[in-house]
């Protein structure tokens, strides 16, 4: 697992300022085929796919943390559970802040 | 008057830390019940931090082998993120937290049994919150941890950023605070209620002679969401957000466009930052 480089929080809004990069985001599993993509729902309500195999059963959010290959879509490397239930408006939130008037915080 | 509404309600910050305790030394109007001074060891608040502000902190100037950031002395820290590396060792368990800002090493000595278990049960990939101690290890920083545990509801993550930014931004504003009492007795006559006599400013915005109000409506233009609007922004729209009187938004304007830092666009209401991008 190769975390060494920093991963900016995105929504879908933000995804497209940093395609190419690495970035971490919650998505809501809308749905997801066998095939190697699961459509989910990012924290901005806007869609968003995301490539890759999920280590295991997916629960209603996940936060993914890959490089962003596209305008709506990110490749993950890393796929964590975050439950059934999670509050998307304050990790909204922190997606806006981190990208905006705190940036120096986090990357 | 504008200058001590914003006291009060950086004081207002300080008292409203809860348990954990945003009473930075700096704060002369410390609702807190501890005495704080700046040199207090015992009772060092504890600070929620991304690994990033970490690795960006300086040494502090006294020998006490304590870390500054924002220049605040810290030296416990909150963190979130991730574990790896995970190395369970007779004495201690170290392993690396990456909180997707940076990475940073900790270390949790185990003497008990009740320690090992907190940590056995922690395993790679798993996200963590962590308590514990900054410190400088030749060179480099560590946590000397001691308190970690498993992140079961994951709005725990969400929550510990926005407090980095709260902390944060309340550390700042405290420093800028505590210019306010000085300023209130020198009669610089400008008309903000600000004055940034002092260096701080200067330091951080390249913004030399101009006041505070200046500096926040030029801030608020060069935000994405300003630049990105081809027509400007109203400022009519600054005055809301700033929640600035329209009198000094207008003197701000007439100051910053004398300058060459904003333009006006589609009429003499909009406005936008020549730097902006």
């Amino acid at each position: 697992m190769d975390t060494s480089n920093p991963a900016v929080f995105v929504n879908a809004e933000l995804l497209r300022m940093h395609v190419g990069r690495r970035v971490r985001a919650v998505i809501q599993v809308l749905r997801s085929d066998g095939g190697g993509t699961v459509v989910g729902k990012s924290t901005d309500e806007q869609q968003l796919v995301i490539k890759g195999h999920p280590p295991g059963p997916l629960s209603t959010f996940v936060e993914v943390i890959g490089i962003a290959d596209s305008n709506q879509s990110i490749r993950a490397e890393i796929w964590t559970n975050f439950g059934d239930t999670l509050d998307t408006a304050s990790y909204n939130q922190v997606c806006q802040l981190a990208n905006g008037d705190y940036k120096h915080l986090f990357i | 008057m504008f200058s001590s509404s914003q006291f009060d309600s950086a004081a207002a910050f300080t008292g409203g830390g809860g348990g954990g305790g945003f009473n930075y030394s700096q704060s002369t109007q410390s609702t807190d019940p501890l005495p704080t001074s700046a040199k207090s060891r015992d009772t060092q608040p504890m600070v929620p931090v991304t690994v990033k502000q970490i690795i960006g902190a300086s040494q502090s100037t006294d020998d006490k082998s304590n870390f500054l950031i924002d220049d605040a002395l810290v030296s416990n820290v909150k963190l979130v993120g991730m574990a790896f590396d995970k190395a369970e060792r007779v004495t201690d368990v170290s392993f690396v937290i990456d909180d997707g800002t940076g990475h940073i090493g900790c270390n949790r000595w185990v003497n008990e049994a009740v320690d090992r278990k907190e940590v056995e049960g922690l395993s790679d990939g798993m996200f963590v919150r962590i308590h514990g101690h900054l410190k400088g290890f030749q060179g480099k920083k560590q946590v000397l941890v001691f308190a970690i545990r498993p992140v079961t509801d994951y709005n725990e993550i969400a929550n510990h950023f926005l407090e980095c930014i709260y902390a944060h931004s309340c550390n700042a504003r405290l420093q800028n605070g505590v210019s306010a009492p000085a300023s209130s007795s020198s009669t610089l006559g400008t008309p903000s209620g600000y004055q940034t006599a002092t260096s701080q400013f200067s330091q951080d915005y390249n913004l030399d002679g101009l006041n505070n109000i200046d500096k926040m409506v030029i801030e608020y233009l060069e935000r994405p969401s300003s630049t990105g609007q081809e027509k400007g922004v109203h400022r009519n729209e600054i005055a809301t957000q700033l929640k600035i009187p329209m009198e000094k938004i207008l003197e701000a304007i007439e100051s910053l466009e004398s300058e060459g830092m904003i333009y006006s666009t589609i009429d003499e209401y909009h406005y936008k930052s020549t730097s902006s991008g």
